[in-house]
C-alpha cells in the first residue's frame, strides 16, 4: 500500500483542538481519494480520554506516545517526538493545524525529517492520485497553488476554516503505544508556566455590534472617529493588531489569532486589510461590513458588504446617521 | 550577550504576479524593498536587549544587491554589523538551510528573526534553521528576559490571548512577534551616515553550501490567482451620506 496520511492532534488539558476534528475530516477524505491508510497520533501524557475520543473517527489506526515527560514539554521536545513518529510510520502527507502550536511545530518536524513544510494552507485535495495544496502569499492578496511531486513525506499546515463533514465508524480503530526514547532527546528549554491574558474592562465576545479599527486610521489621536461610531451605534470598540502594537489600544481590544475571537451580529472593520490571523477571530461574525480602499484587500474576502472608499470620509457620515436613526 | 538578527528585505504592492518558468517561485513587477515589519520588531529587541546587558547586535539577510538597503537602515538603527548572503528563493527548506549555514559562520548566543515575512506568509524559516541547528526555539515571542548567564526566558502566544512562559538555554533562537518593543524613529541624517559603512558579504558556496542543497524540490507551483471569495460581497456606492443610509439599514436588518 502506498504511504499514508498522518494526522497530528492538538489538544490541551484532556481536550481535542477545534481544528483536529476539521484535519480528520480532510485526512478522511483524502486517505479514502489516494487508497491510503488515514492514522492519526496523538502525544503527551495520560491523554487516554483524548484517545478515545478519536477512536470512533474512521481511521485506520491511532499511534500514541505516553510519557511524563511529555507533560508539560517545550516545542523543541514536541517536534523530536514528532519527527520521531514521522520516521516510523513514513506517511506520505502529515496533516497538522495552523494554530500558535502547530506554527511552531510545523518547519520543526518538517526540517527534521529534510521534508517540506507547506504552511498557512487554506485548502487540499487529491486529483488523480496527485496532492494539491492552496496558501495565500503577499499579505493575503493572492492564492498560490502547489502541486506536490514524488513520493517524499511533505507536512501540511491547514488554517481552520470550511471543513467536509466528518464521517463516523462504527468499528473502533486499534491504538498501538510507541515507546519513544526520550532520554536521549535534546531538551535546552522548558515550559515554565501558561498564563491568560487579564481580564480587562470590555468582554468582546459578548457585543452585538463590534466597531473595529486597523492600521488604516494612521494615528492614535484618529480612534476617536471610530469610537465615536461604535458608541452611536451602542457597540464596542476593537481592532486589529498592529493598532495594539504602537500602543494606540490596549491588547484586551485585538480581535484574531493572538487575540479574542468574536462573533457578533455586526462586525464592522474600518481600514483593516483582512490578514488571516485577523479573519480568523472574526469571520464567523453574522454581518460583516468592511470599509477600505483597497478594493483588492482582503477583507473583502469574508464581508458581505463592502465599501470601497475613504474611511475619513465614510465613517464620520455612519456615525452621524446612527445618531439621527436612534429610537427615543 | 551577542545576538544576530535575520531581517528579510520584502516588496510592497506587487503586480504581475504569476509562476515562473522554473514553476518553483513567483515572478512579479515589486515596488521597493523594505524589512519585514516584524523583522524590525526583533531587531529593535536586539538593541533593547544589547543596552541592558552589553554584547554586539549582527544583522543578516539573504537576498539580492537590492536587499543591501535593509542592512543600511539595520545598520543605522543601531545594529554593530551587517552581513548579506548572495542567494535568492522562495523555498523554505533552502532559505533555512542557507541561514543555517550562514549563522554557523557568526559567534552568537541569541538568534531573532521575525514570525513571518509578508511576501512567504509561510512563517518557516527561523524555527526551521534553528532545528537544523539543534538550537531550542519559542515561535510568536512577545517578552525576552535573561533567565541567567547562559539561560533567556521567553514569553510566547498560545493564542486567544493565552502566553506560555519557556526556559530556554543559550545558544537559542527565538521568532519575535510584532510590538515586543516601541520603534524608535531613525533620522534621516543617520540613514545617509550608515550607507558608509561596510556590509560583509558571503555566497552559498562561501558558506560551503553544496548547489544541490540550494534546489527546491517536491512540489510544482501550478497557478497564482485572487482568491476565490466564498460569497458575494455586495458593495455599496453612492455618496457618504447614501452609503451611510445604506448601512444603518443593512445593520438594523442584521440585529
Ligand atoms: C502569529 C501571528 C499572530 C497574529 N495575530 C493577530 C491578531 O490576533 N489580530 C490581528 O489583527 N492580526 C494579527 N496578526 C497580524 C496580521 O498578520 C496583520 O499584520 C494585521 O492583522 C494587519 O492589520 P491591519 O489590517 O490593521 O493593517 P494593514 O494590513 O496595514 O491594513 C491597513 C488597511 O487599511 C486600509 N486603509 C488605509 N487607509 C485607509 C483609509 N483612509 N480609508 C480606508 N481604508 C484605509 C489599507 O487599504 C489596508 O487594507 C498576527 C500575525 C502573526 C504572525
Ligand atoms: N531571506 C531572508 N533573510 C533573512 N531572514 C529571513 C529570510 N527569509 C526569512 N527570514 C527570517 O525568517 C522569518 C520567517 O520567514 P518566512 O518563513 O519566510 O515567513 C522572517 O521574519 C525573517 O526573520
Amino acid at each position: 500500500m502506498a504511504r499514508g496520511v498522518l494526522v497530528l492532534i492538538e489538544h490541551c488539558e484532556g481536550k481535542i483542538d477545534s481544528a483536529a476534528s476539521q484535519l480528520l475530516a480532510i485526512g478522511q477524505r483524502l486517505a479514502e481519494k489516494l487508497k491510503v491508510e488515514l492514522v492519526a497520533a496523538v502525544i503527551g501524557y495520560r491523554h487516554d480520554g483524548v484517545v478515545r475520543a478519536l477512536q470512533s473517527a474512521a481511521l485506520d489506526r491511532i499511534v500514541a506516545v505516553d510519557d511524563p515527560r511529555l507533560a508539560r514539554a517545550s516545542g523543541e521536545v514536541q517536534a523530536q517526538a514528532l519527527g520521531e513518529v514521522a520516521r516510523q510510520i513514513k506517511p506520505r502527507l502529515i496533516l497538522m493545524g495552523y494554530t500558535l502550536a502547530g506554527m511552531e511545530l510545523a518547519p520543526a518536524i518538517a526540517a527534521r525529517l529534510g521534508a517540506n513544510a507547506f504552511t498557512n494552507c487554506v485548502g487540499i485535495d487529491a486529483v488523480d492520485g496527485a496532492v494539491k495544496v492552496t496558501r495565500p502569499v503577499f499579505d493575503n492578496t493572492l492564492h498560490v497553488e502547489i502541486a506536490l511531486e514524488g513520493d517524499e513525506t511533505a507536512v501540511v499546515a491547514l488554517q481552520k476554516g470550511a471543513a467536509p463533514e466528518l464521517k463516523p465508524s462504527a468499528k473502533e480503530a486499534p491504538v498501538e503505544r510507541l515507546a519513544l526514547d526520550l532520554e536521549n532527546f535534546s531538551a535546552q528549554s522548558r515550559l515554565v508556566g501558561v498564563t491568560e491574558e487579564p481580564r480587562g474592562e470590555v468582554d468582546l465576545t459578548k457585543a452585538a455590534i463590534i466597531v473595529a479599527v486597523g492600521r488604516g486610521i494612521g494615528g492614535a489621536e484618529k480612534i476617536r472617529l471610530v469610537s465615536e461610531l461604535a458608541e452611536a451605534l451602542g457597540g464596542v470598540l476593537a481592532c486589529s493588531r498592529p493598532v495594539v502594537d504602537v500602543g494606540w489600544l490596549p491588547r484586551e481590544r485585538q480581535v484574531g489569532a493572538s487575540g479574542k475571537t468574536v462573533a457578533p451580529k455586526v462586525y464592522i472593520a474600518c481600514g483593516i486589510s483582512g490578514a488571516i490571523q485577523h479573519l480568523s477571530g472574526m469571520r464567523e461574525s453574522k454581518r460583516i461590513i468592511a470599509i477600505n480602499k483597497d478594493p483588492n484587500a482582503p477583507i473583502f474576502q469574508v464581508a458581505h458588504f463592502g465599501v470601497i472608499g475613504d474611511l475619513f470620509e465614510i465613517v464620520p457620515a455612519l456615525t452621524k446617521a446612527a445618531k439621527e436613526s436612534r429610537p427615543g | 550577550m551577542n545576538i544576530v538578527v535575520c531581517c528579510k528585505a520584502v516588496p510592497g504592492l506587487v503586480t504581475e504576479v504569476k509562476v515562473g518558468a522554473d514553476a518553483k517561485s513567483l515572478e512579479y513587477q515589486g515596488q521597493l524593498l523594505a524589512i519585514n515589519e516584524c523583522d524590525e520588531y526583533a531587531l529593535e529587541e536586539a538593541l533593547a536587549l544589547k543596552r541592558a546587558h552589553g554584547g554586539n547586535v549582527t544583522v543578516v539577510t539573504m537576498g539580492n544587491i537590492k536587499a543591501l538597503e535593509i542592512l543600511y537602515f539595520a545598520l543605522a538603527k543601531g545594529a554593530d554589523r551587517a552581513v548579506r548572503v548572495d542567494c535568492e528563493t522562495s523555498d523554505a527548506r533552502v532559505a533555512s538551510t542557507v541561514l543555517a549555514a550562514a549563522l554557523k559562520k557568526l559567534d552568537f548566543d541569541l538568534v531573532l528573526t521575525g514570525t513571518q515575512a509578508r511576501d512567504t506568509l509561510g512563517g518557516q524559516v527561523g524555527i526551521a534553521a534553528a532545528a537544523l541547528l539543534g538550537l531550542p526555539f519559542a515561535y510568536a515571542v512577545v517578552e525576552i528576559q535573561m533567565a541567567s548567564a547562559s539561560a533567556v526566558k521567553a514569553r510566547k502566544e498560545l493564542g486567544g490571548g493565552r502566553y506560555a512562559e519557556v526556559e530556554l538555554s543559550l545558544p537559542a533562537l527565538l521568532c519575535v512577534q510584532t510590538g515586543i518593543q516601541p520603534l524608535a524613529f531613525v533620522p534621516p541624517a543617520r540613514r545617509m551616515r550608515a550607507r558608509q559603512q561596510s556590509v560583509a558579504s558571503f555566497t552559498p558556496a562561501d558558506l560551503g553550501l553544496d548547489p544541490a542543497a540550494l534546489a527546491p524540490k517536491g512540489y510544482r507551483l501550478v497557478d497564482v490567482h485572487p482568491p476565490q471569495r466564498s460569497h458575494r460581497v455586495e458593495f455599496l456606492d453612492g455618496t457618504p451620506q447614501e452609503i451611510a443610509a445604506a448601512l444603518i439599514s443593512k445593520i438594523r436588518e442584521a440585529l
